[in-house]
C-alpha cells in the first residue's frame, strides 16, 4: 500500500531514478548531536539519550538498505493512527543510531505490532508497564550481531538495543505514544528506552526454531506484549520433570495481569538456558510437551485468593479448583537463549490481552 | 546547520463533530456498552438504565469481551450488531490507559453511524479520553466525566453518584 497522493511512476525501483521519495518537513538544525537532541528534544521527538541528527544522507543510505519504497505505509499505529511510512522509520531509525542494515527487521516488527490480535491500541495506552518484546530468528541475527547468547536480553551490547530504540521513537514519534498524554503507563518500564530485542540461540535449541514452530521459516520476528523480565532461579533440581514444574510454578502469581477478570486471554513466555533446555529435552523431546507442563503447573489454587476475588476471576481459565495463567498449553511460548552458566530461566509476564504475532524479514 | 527530516506525522483531520442530540428519551432505544473489568460502571449502567427506563426508553446491554485474535473480531462484529439495534449509545468505561483505547474506540464506532453517542469516563481518564477523541478524527465526542477513584468505592456509594450523575449525564447526551 502506497499513499494515494504519490502517483508516480515505480518502474525504476525504490532507488527512485530522478525521483524525490522524500516527502517529509524539513527543518533546520544544527548536526551537532549535542545541540541537535536539546533542540530536538524540546520538540517532543526524544526519550533522553543523544539523538542522530536525520539528514537526507543518513536517512538515504537507510531506505538504500531495504527494497521498498519510501512511500510505502508499512502501518497505522494507534492511537495516532497515521500513515506510518518506510521513510518516516527511516527517519526515526537514523534518530535512534540504528545500523542501516536493520531497516528490514524493524520495519517487520513493526508490521507485526500493527496486526490487530496484538492489540496495540491498547498496549500503547495502558497503565500497565509493558513493552513489546522482539525476538529474531534466523541467520539475520548474526550480520546484525543481535544477541542471543550472555546477556543477550540486556548488557551483551550488539544490534538490538538501537533495533530497539528505533522501534520506541516510532511508538513516540509516529504513533504518538507520549508518557501522561497517550500512555497512562503508572510506572512505565526501562524497555520503553532501547526495547527489548534479542535471538533465540537456534543452534543450542534442542527444539525447532520459535518462528519456524509459529509458521515462518528463516528470518523471522515475533512480538510479544512483555512486562518486563522476571528471573526464575534454581540449584535443586536433577531432572527435566522437576525443574519444568519448578519454573512453571514460578510462572503464576497473584496480580498477573492473566489474572485479571479483563484479560480473556493471556500468554506465558519463558526462555531457557541451552543447558536446562537439554536437561529438559531429555525427557520431553517435543516442545508441546514442555507448554503441557508449563501450562498445568502455571496455576493457582482458587482458594489462595482473597475473599472476593474468586468472582472476578476468568472462567475460561478456571480448571476444577485451580486457575490458569493462560488459557491453554498452545498459549506458552519456549525459546531457547542465555549463557551456559546455568542456574535461571527467564520468564516475560504477557499484559494478558495481547497475542503474539510472529513476521517474515523481507 | 543542516536539513534534517521531520520524524513526526500530523494528526488527522478532526472533522467530525459531537452528533445529534438525543433528544427524548421516551421511545427509544438506549444502548449501554459495559465491560468486563470495572464493577463501579456495571452500577452505574445499572442505575441510569433504571431511571432511562422510567423516563421512557428501553434500554438494552452490550458486553465488551476480549479484543484479540478471533474473540476480537467476534466482539466487533457483536458492537456492530448492538449498534444496529440501538438509538443512542452509552459507551464506557474510560477508567484505565487500555480501556479509555477500547471505550473512545468503539463510542467513535458508535457516532460515525449518526446516533447520538456519549463516553463515559472517570475524571483522572478524561484528558486521555479528549486526546484519543481528536486523534481519532472526532475531538466533539460527547464525553461524560465521572468522579475518581470510582472502583475502590462501595456499591451504595457508587449507585449513589449513579443517580446523583444521571441528570448531568442526560445534558450530556443532548436530552
Amino acid at each position: 500500500m502506497t499513499s494515494p497522493a504519490r502517483s508516480i511512476d515505480r518502474s525504476c525501483g525504490p532507488s527512485g531514478c530522478e525521483v524525490d521519495w522524500l516527502s517529509s518537513e524539513r527543518h533546520e538544525a544544527s548536526d551537532d548531536i549535542t545541540a541537535f537532541t536539546r533542540w530536538a528534544t524540546e520538540r517532543g521527538w526524544g526519550d533522553g539519550l543523544p539523538l542522530v541528527p536525520p539528514t537526507e544522507g543518513r536517512v538515504r543510505a537507510f531506505l538504500a538498505r531495504c527494497a521498498r519504497f519510501p512511500d510505502e505505509i508499512v502501518a497505522e499505529l494507534p492511537p495516532l493512527r497515521g500513515e506510518c511510512t518506510v521513510e518516516k522509520i527511516a527517519v526515526n531509525a537514523v534518530m535512534a543510531g540504528a545500523d542501516p542494515a536493520a531497516m528490514p527487521v524493524i520495519i517487520a516488527a513493526i508490521e507485526a505490532m500493527s496486526r490487530p490480535e496484538f492489540n496495540l491500541a491498547a498496549l500503547n495506552a495502558t497503565t500497565g508497564s509493558v513493552v513489546p518484546a522482539v525476538i529474531v530468528n534466523g541467520p539475520v541475527r548474526d550480520e546484525l550481531a543481535i544477541p542471543y547468547e550472555v546477556s543477550c536480553l540486556g548488557g551483551a551490547g550488539g544490534g538490538a538495543p538501537a533495533i530497539g530504540r528505533a522501534i520506541r521513537l516510532v511508538m513516540r514519534n509516529l504513533a504518538g505514544q507520549a508518557a501522561g498524554i497517550t500512555s497512562q503507563s503508572v510506572f512505565g518500564t526501562p524497555g520503553r528506552l532501547a526495547g527489548i530485542v534479542f535471538g533465540e540461540w537456534e543452534e543450542q535449541s534442542p527444539w525447532a526454531p520459535l518462528a519456524q514452530r509459529r509458521g515462518v521459516a528463516g528470518n523471522a520476528v515475533t512480538v510479544y506484549g512483555a512486562m518486563g523480565t522476571t528471573n526464575i532461579c534454581d540449584v535443586i533440581a536433577d531432572n527435566g520433570r522437576s525443574l519444568l514444574e519448578f519454573i512453571g510454578k514460578g510462572l503464576a502469581y497473584h496480580g498477573a495481569n492473566g489474572m485479571l477478570p479483563s484479560s480473556a486471554f493471556c500468554e506465558l513466555f519463558v526462555a531457557f538456558n541451552p543447558i536446562w533446555a537439554k536437561m529438559i529435552a531429555a525427557e520431553y523431546p517435543g516442545v508441546e510437551d514442555v507448554q503441557q507442563v508449563l501450562w498445568e503447573t502455571a496455576s493457582l489454587p482458587v482458594s489462595s485468593f482473597p475473599d472476593g476475588y474468586d468472582a472476578g476471576l476468568v472462567l475460561s481459565r478456571r480448571h476444577g479448583d485451580r486457575v490458569h495463567v493462560a488459557q491453554s498449553p498452545q498459549d506458552v511460548i519456549v525459546t531457547v537463549c542465555g549463557g551456559m552458566g546455568n542456574l535461571h530461566a527467564l520468564s516475560m509476564p504477557s499484559w494478558g490481552d495481547t497475542k503474539s504475532v510472529t513476521a517474515a524479514i523481507q | 546547520m543542516v536539513l534534517v527530516l521531520d520524524p513526526t506525522l500530523a494528526p488527522l483531520a478532526d472533522s467530525g463533530g459531537s452528533g445529534p442530540d438525543a433528544g427524548t428519551l421516551a421511545g427509544k432505544r438506549v444502548g449501554f456498552r459495559v465491560d468486563i473489568l470495572w464493577r463501579s460502571w456495571d452500577w452505574v449502567s445499572d442505575e441510569w438504565a433504571r431511571l432511562a427506563e422510567r423516563d421512557g426508553a428501553e434500554v438494552r446491554f452490550w458486553r465488551a469481551r476480549g479484543r484479540t485474535g478471533d474473540e476480537g473480531d467476534a466482539m466487533l462484529k457483536e458492537l456492530d450488531d448492538f449498534l444496529a439495534g440501538v438509538d443512542i449509545a452509552v459507551v464506557g468505561l474510560a477508567n484505565c490507559g487500555s480501556c479509555t483505547s477500547w471505550t473512545i474506540h468503539d463510542a467513535l464506532r458508535a457516532a460515525s453511524t449518526g446516533i447520538p453517542t456519549v463516553a463515559v469516563c472517570t475524571d483522572h481518564f478524561k484528558d486521555l479520553a479528549g486526546t484519543l477523541a481528536r486523534r481519532g478524527g472526532r475531538s466533539a465526542l460527547r464525553r461524560h466525566v465521572l468522579p475518581y477513584p470510582l472502583d475502590t468505592l462501595q456499591e451504595a456509594e457508587v449507585r449513589d453518584i449513579a443517580r446523583a450523575q444521571y441528570r448531568p449525564f442526560l445534558r450530556t447526551l443532548g436530552v
